[in-house]
């Protein structure tokens, strides 16, 4: 209530200034006169009545300013002329104020940019209700198993009944890529098998239908489905009349009951399924020969009940339960732990050091802005030092001063933050609009670059009101560090030297030079460190992509194809046999392949391998490898090298001698010597453990990476596909043409075998290589941004602080040259001054570099931390931008006229 | 004069120039010499620190102030009490009594 009628007083006093002031002396005047007035009725002589009245009351004036002193309107009064002084400040001197708005601008942008995508992903609770109470639980094995994270199906059953610590546990398994049938071009979705409690553990319910039912996730369940809104959208239409409808789902009839609200997210970002059935679980806990599958178990934490009490009773659990194991599978859990962890922190886990990493670079950019913003403000606040000093002699207090000076200093920060928080809005935008799902979306190459590191959590990224608030933090904070050293700096100005030092050019006093040197030689240190980070990503990428494949991915399309995994072999074989004729027959195909696994493709061992002929070892004691079923033509479309012996061919097909070709990686591992004659045994596609068949290895091919462009190469043994046909059938075609063009002729041939089969993920081998690395890319591209807008920055500032160096102290170069010096040692002075602070940043940036870049360490290749040649590379190179910088003003120094400059002083 | 005394005499002066004012309508020297009347000649305020303080009295809403005819005929600014100038005397009283009670029998402690 008083602040307020004190605002409004001084808001009215504002208004009315003029007239305000006008009472005031009227007031203090008739005070005088009335006392004047006493003196004299007491026969003091008139004017001497005056002079006495005056002297008691202390004059008008100074009771004047006591008034308006106390006034609030004073106060707002002053921020506002301070602000109008700033403004005029930056329109007097617009190249200054665009210099230090756009740096701020560009730094704060960028910052805010990366920081929306740290709060999207790491900071916001995840779209569940009460989301902080969802645990993952997951398996940590010491022996890597391809259940790697996962419970076995028998194991979360028990886990599921026994826990006390958890509300509710729920269960996923992803079924893969299955086949919808019968509405229109069939297509492939995406399947997860959940538990009927999935959703009500999330806190999400059906949309439309309803739920299953606890009945319905037991072995031998009902054939029934929920679909996400995505799918009822494009194949359904949104039809409300689905419910209920049956559908065709890898050859069987389900039955739809449900569909998912629109912005449902799986708790698997990689997952996001399309069609969702129920977990088909036996209730029989026991571990024995019966299939089992992985379930990924997320469980909802009690109230009350802490994580590490939670803990506590899983670690009980795990080893109760594996105590009960069959002496016969103890081996496969010996040490294994169950942990429980926030899911939040489970999903993001992954993204959480590169973002944090970029963040950290941006922060560094963002501060080099400041140092530059700061320096610029130092110079000037030396160029006006007189002006300071003048003020300062007219009764300007130390603080009013510094208030003044921040205030310009506020103005500036909050047109850069303004501008900043456009460019992070726009960068944002590209993301969000990249997020969508792709048959929606006319996503640009940029977007689709930013798109990819944040997969399906894009959509929430986005300038919000904690973004804002950060952005308004960060305009404070930059005020504070670019404006505050500048601000002390000057009003600390001695009035009396600088007024009494008469010369019109005054150099900046060495407080004020030492740190101006102190600034500059952080912002070079700070640049070189990016520098150094940027170039041991670039390397690291360029071994990457150097990393010899053992493919060729110029002409070569490639796409993939599901059969139903109920499908007999012989079927499946038959499909493959009618469809490899017809797709080497397309024009422009030169070869044509179909294969389990392409390459880059994540593949896990999914066969034993039992060199030699000696009796078979025990389960749990079996070496393993990645069995992979191709076709004749199989090495020719993919371009790996025969090395040894021969690539499989026509006659390799079902009733001939079992063969199979090798990858050097496995000639290695499993035998010795030659390898071609050799006999391996291998038990893939049997559903009997102990069924071995012995195979002559009839050649040897190059390694082949699987699991990415980075994955190491692990042994891989090649099958005949007529000897071991697979449900995932992958073509390869060799073009003579452009491989894209290809694409719907490809679906057509498909179609014709199999009306019911179809193609998707159709791709050239080249996109295959380029989303392998998108991730790595991204991350070096901005990196690399940064590390370029940081050397820019280093080096504008580096120009900025030595060309007010020279134009300070063209007296002493004019006299320099007079008493004979001559001008390249001139140069050579100036120059010198630079490289000190030049040499001492670059030492610092090594250094810096030295400590830091083990931050890196996990996204290197090929390259090791301290790399000898990114740490010269970035030291060199900032040290030529910065001589570059220094070198110019030195130039202009050692052109000055003699005659002219000393003239005119 | 130290900064604590000048703190002290302001919260004073606020009370006193409330409790001068009463129910009548004064201009600054009416204001001043009646502070000096009813604490028997102990506070003068000088101008420096009466004016000040009325002008921030009445940016506050206790008083309200107008143009007048002073005794001698002159233009004078007349201040009167407002409404929440009254329950400000009566806080400021009761503030005024707690502390003065207490640093009395602080002293009287030994």
């Amino acid at each position: 209530m008083r602040a307020f009628s004190r605002l409004r007083s001084a808001l009215g006093t504002l208004l009315r200034k003029q007239q305000v002031e006008t009472e005031l002396e009227m007031e203090i005047r008739s005070y005088v006169d009335a006392i004047t007035d006493e003196k004299i009725e007491s026969g003091v002589p008139p004017a001497e009545a005056r002079r006495q009245a005056l002297a008691e009351s202390g004059g008008l004036e100074p009771v004047m300013q006591a008034v308006r002193d106390q006034r609030a309107s004073t106060a707002l009064e002053s921020v506002v002329q301070d602000l109008r002084f700033g403004l005029r400040q930056m329109r007097r001197n617009p190249a200054f104020a665009w210099t230090a708005v756009i740096t701020l601008a560009l730094g704060i942008g960028a910052t805010t940019a990366i920081f929306s995508a740290v709060y999207a992903l790491l900071i916001r609770p995840l779209p569940y209700k009460d989301s902080e109470r969802l645990m993952e639980i997951s398996a940590a094995m010491p022996k890597k198993s391809q259940y790697g994270g996962t419970l076995i199906s028998p194991d979360f059953v028990a886990v599921r009944s026994s826990l006390k610590s958890f509300e509710s546990i729920a269960g996923f398994t992803p079924w893969g890529d299955v086949n919808l049938t019968g509405l229109g071009d069939p297509i492939r979705v995406k399947v997860a098998a959940i538990t009927a409690n999935f959703l009500s553990v999330l806190r999400v319910d059906p949309a439309k239908g309803r739920n299953f039912l606890s009945s319905e996730d037991r072995k031998g369940g009902p054939a029934v489905v929920l679909v996400s809104h995505r799918l009822w959208q494009s194949k359904f239409q949104g039809n409300a009349a689905i419910i209920g409808r049956s559908i065709t789902l890898g050859g069987k009839a389900w039955t739809v009951i449900g569909v998912l609200p629109a912005h449902f997210i799986f708790p698997d970002f990689a997952l996001e399924p399309d069609l969702y059935i129920p977990a088909d679980l036996d209730s029989d806990t026991s571990i024995g020969p019966q299939i089992v599958f992985p379930m990924s178990v997320i469980g909802r934490l009690r109230e009350n009940v802490s994580l590490e009490q939670a803990q506590t009773e899983l670690n009980l659990f795990t080893e109760i339960r594996f105590k009960s194991y069959p002496a016969f599978y103890k081996p496969f859990v010996e040490g294994s732990e169950t942990d429980a962890e926030p899911l939040h922190r489970y999903l993001t886990g992954d993204d959480r050091r590169p973002l944090l990493i970029l963040l950290a670079c941006v922060g560094a950019v963002l501060l080099i802005a400041c140092v530059n913003v700061a320096n610029l403000q130092l110079a000037r606040s030396v160029a006006r030092e007189h002006e300071t000093a003048l003020r300062g002699a007219l009764g300007a207090g130390q603080l009013r001063l510094i208030r003044q000076s921040l205030v310009e200093s506020w103005t500036l920060a909050t047109m850069g933050a303004v501008l900043g928080l456009a460019i992070a809005a726009a960068v944002t935008w590209l993301i969000r609009r990249g997020g969508m799902p792709g048959e929606f979306s006319s996503s640009s190459h940029i977007a689709e670059l930013l798109q990819v590191p944040f997969g399906k959590m894009s959509a929430v990224v986005e300038v919000n009101g904690w973004v804002l608030a950060f952005t308004a933090g960060l305009a404070l904070l930059t005020t504070i560090l670019f404006g505050l050293a500048p601000a002390i700096g000057a009003s600390r100005t001695d009035l009396r030297m600088t007024l009494q030092g008469a010369a019109p050019r005054i150099s900046s006093g060495p407080q004020q030079r030492r740190l101006r040197s102190f600034l500059l030689i952080a912002e070079i240190g700070l640049a070189v460190l990016l520098l150094a980070g940027a170039g041991q990503l670039t390397r690291s990428f360029i071994n990457v992509l150097r990393n010899d494949s053992g493919f060729d991915p110029r002409p070569c399309l490639t796409a993939q194809m599901q059969r139903n995994y109920t499908e007999a072999p012989e079927k499946t074989r038959r499909f493959a046999q009618q469809l490899l004729p017809r797709l080497q027959a397309l024009p422009g195909v030169q070869a044509a392949a179909i294969a389990s696994a392409l390459p880059l493709e994540r593949i896990g061992p999914n066969t034993a391998i039992v060199p030699g002929d000696g009796p078979l070892p025990p389960i749990g004691e079996r070496t393993t490898s990645c069995a992979i079923s191709v076709s004749p033509e199989y090495f020719r479309a993919a371009g790996t090298r025969v090395l040894r012996g021969r690539p499989l061919n026509d006659e390799d097909h079902a009733d001939s001698a079992p063969v199979a070709v090798v990858n050097q990686a496995f000639a290695r591992r499993f035998l010795t010597g030659d390898a071609l004659g050799k006999q391996v045994r291998t038990n893939v596609g049997e559903m009997n453990p102990e069924a071995f068949t012995r195979r002559t290895i009839v050649g040897v091919v190059q390694d082949v990476r699987y699991n990415g462009m980075e994955g190491t190469v692990e042994p891989a043994i090649y099958l005949p596909f007529d000897q071991v046909p697979d449900t995932e059938l992958n073509v390869l075609l060799r073009t003579t043409v452009e491989p894209g063009t290809l694409a719907s002729a490809a679906r057509k041939v498909v179609i014709d075998v199999d009306p019911d089969q179809p193609l998707f993920d159709v791709e050239t081998m080249n996109e295959r290589i380029s989303q392998s690395v998108a991730q790595r890319r991204l991350m070096l591209l901005l990196i690399a941004s940064f590390a370029g807008l940081a050397m820019i920055l280093a080096g504008v500032g580096v120009y900025g602080v030595f060309s007010y160096w020279v134009s300070q102290r063209r007296q002493e170069m004019a006299i320099r040259l007079a008493l004979g010096s001559s001008r390249p040692e001139l140069l050579r002075l100036i120059v010198a001054q630079a490289m000190l602070l030049i040499l001492a940043g670059g030492v610092i940036g090594v250094a810096g570099a030295w400590f830091a870049d083990r931050l890196l360490a996990s996204m290197l290749v090929g390259v090791k931390v301290h790399d000898p040649a990114s740490l010269s590379f970035a030291w060199i190179l900032m040290t030529l931008i910065a001589l570059l910088g220094s070198g110019l003003p030195a130039m202009v120094a050692a052109r000055t006229d003699v005659n002219s400059v000393l003239h005119s002083e | 004069m130290g900064r604590n005394q000048t703190n002290l005499v302001q919260g004073t002066l606020d009370l006193l120039i409330l409790k001068a004012i009463g129910d009548g309508e004064f201009h600054g020297l009416g204001i001043g010499r009646r502070v000096e009347q009813i604490t028997r000649g102990t506070f003068k305020v000088r101008p420096g620190s009466l004016f000040p303080a009325l002008h921030r009295m009445e940016e506050a809403g206790w008083l309200a102030s107008f143009w007048g005819d002073s005794e001698n005929h002159r233009r004078a600014r007349y201040y009167r009490r407002t409404r929440e100038g009254e329950r400000q005397l009566g806080v400021e009283t009761e503030q005024w009594t707690t502390i003065s009670r207490a640093i009395a029998s602080a002293l009287k402690a030994n």
